[in-house]
């Protein structure tokens, strides 16, 4: 029996149209503007430590692509391969990730005076949570450039999708966790072969953690944009919701936000589609970071319009993914929320489960917390009027909520159970 | 003021690194490798904000801070100071705050935060 590689039948079809796999042009430091080669192993800028961002010829796709002809590849992620950086079809480490529906919420918009209420649900992605898309990119990358052996710190996903990705891509993976993340991301982590550490401590802990074993063993460091690619794989989600909306934008997009490479990441690739001539008018949508509480570094920096985020101290959230005290990259996070005229609002964890129970009853929806923190926010920006009733709002879904059962204890995160 | 910057570090890369920065700035980069070095550039010359990395080779950043808050020169208890960690431990940022430090920043240190972070306190000259 033939296994098809989606990917790879896209590819014959951009062969047989004579065009590259990807037109990236270089690395550029989002902070000091140095460029690097995309095709030598980087992490982040040795200048100024900033993130670098992956930039592309944008006039060759131009004059190359099709919009409407990437629409009829065949399904997934790697159908955009041409805005992103991995050069050979044969480095493309793909499970299905990308492509996952945008839902729209007639219930809960009926309830909250909202005609165009939608969901993008990433909780379809392998390893049920968006930090597929990231990782399949970073993943593909990494073994492009040759690397053998990758190692993360994570709040949760991230650690089981790198897991995922890398026993796909063979190579060898390690994972700095905490000791209290959800129970189904260490299990899926070390049935995928890696190498788990339970840390005592934050995500931030785990960084430090992860980045002394990386510069002493020479393992590579694939951490919230710490390198080039992650990114990549993130901003996809802004082309496909510029396709189902008829390559126009929402007016809103509400984001539960730790380390920021899903906002980042759109946002870019917004200015790409624009670049690209592609939008069918570039009206950009109002970016809405969305954090716990707990731990708001972002909330706490956008009130006070500063231009990065002071460390959180104490940092506590049951939506793990959250749990972030301070993002590498705060800075563009918080940049491109001021460019969007966006907000940012924190929520709290009852409202978080009420939320979480909301989706599930009312659409049919189980999304992990983070999730369920984009319909707690909203409802604080509907009581603002912050949001208008006729306004196209995307909320954001990174993950299922079945990943944060945990037959460990009687905390679990559950609607029913709390 | 004098805009003089002293930097506590014994990890050579990240002192150029630092030096770089902020000479490119019109500041003044005082140096020690040492945290019993740094107590005593302090102690001695004009220092206007310090700059302190936690994981030193002989006391440790938490014990420097604890010394310049209660120096005998009591300039000192007011010179601002940015505690610079690689985060490896469980709550570097709180036991640094609590120890004396007006500001946590974690490595690897973002340049364009670094310069926001001591113009805060010092002028760019």
């Amino acid at each position: 029996m033939k296994t098809i590689h989606p990917a790879g039948e896209n590819m014959d079809t951009i062969k047989s149209m004579s065009q590259p796999l990807s037109y990236i042009s270089r690395l550029e430091c989002s902070g000091c503007g140095k460029e690097y080669s995309y095709n030598e192993l980087h992490t982040f800028c040795p200048i100024c430590q900033s993130p670098l961002l992956p930039i592309y010829d944008l006039k060759k796709v131009r004059q190359a692509v099709d919009r409407e002809e990437i629409s009829h590849r065949n399904k997934g992620m790697w159908r955009w391969s041409q805005l992103l950086p991995v050069l050979s079809v044969e480095n493309q480490v793909f499970l299905g990730e990308g492509d996952t529906p945008l839902l729209a919420l007639p219930q809960l918009g009926k309830e909250l005076g909202l005609t165009r209420l939608f969901v993008k649900d990433e909780s379809s992605n392998p390893t049920g949570s968006f930090k597929a898309r990231g990782l399949s990119a970073a993943i593909s990358k990494a073994k492009e450039l040759g690397v053998k052996k990758v190692i993360i710190p994570t709040a949760g996903n991230a650690g089981g999708a790198m897991a995922a990705y890398a026993a796909r891509a063979g190579l060898k993976a390690h994972i700095f966790m905490p000791k209290d993340t959800p129970y189904a991301n260490i299990e899926e982590s070390r049935m995928a072969g890696a190498e788990v550490i339970l840390v005592n401590g934050l995500i931030s802990d785990a960084a430090g953690m992860a980045g002394e074993k990386a510069r002493a063993e020479g393992w590579f460091d694939v951490s919230t944009f710490k390198e080039p690619y992650r990114v990549e794989g993130k901003k996809v989600m802004g082309y496909e919701l510029a396709e189902s909306f008829g390559w126009k934008l929402p007016d809103v997009i509400i984001y539960p936000t730790g380390g920021g490479t899903g906002l980042v990441g759109m946002w870019k690739a917004f200015a790409e589609l624009e670049e690209l001539g592609w939008l069918e008018n570039t009206k950009r949508p109002r970016m809405v970071s969305v954090q716990a509480d707990g731990c708001a570094p972002v909330v706490r920096a956008f009130e006070n319009n500063a231009l990065f985020c002071d460390f959180w101290l104490n940092a506590h959230t049951l939506a793990s993914g959250l749990r972030v005290p301070k993002s590498f990259a705060d800075h563009l996070i918080l940049q491109d929320i001021y460019d969007s005229r966006g907000t940012a609002v924190a929520v709290s964890d009852e409202a978080i489960l009420e939320a979480q129970k909301q989706l599930a009853s009312r659409e049919g929806i189980f999304a992990a917390p983070e999730g369920a923190a984009t319909l707690a926010a909203l409802r604080k920006l509907i009581d603002t009027k912050w949001v208008q009733p006729d306004e196209s709002i995307v909320l954001f879904n990174t993950g299922s909520g079945l990943k944060y059962l945990d037959p460990r204890n009687d905390s679990t995160i559950s609607a029913e159970k709390k | 003021m004098q805009n003089n910057v002293l930097y506590i570090e014994d990890n050579p890369d990240n002192m150029m690194l630092v030096k770089r920065a902020l000479e490119a700035r019109g500041y003044r980069l005082l140096q020690a490798a040492n945290g019993l070095k740094g107590v005593e550039v302090a102690e001695s010359q004009e220092v206007d904000l310090i700059l302190l990395d936690i994981n030193l080779p002989d006391i440790d950043g938490y014990e420097v801070a604890h010394r310049l808050r209660t120096s005998p020169k009591t300039s000192l208890l007011h010179t601002p100071i940015i505690a610079i960690t690689a985060n490896a431990l469980k709550g570097d940022a709180e036991k640094a705050l609590a120890a004396g430090c007006d500001v946590y920043m974690s490595k690897p240190i973002n340049i364009r935060e670094l310069w926001a972070r001591v113009e805060a306190f010092v002028p760019m000259p």
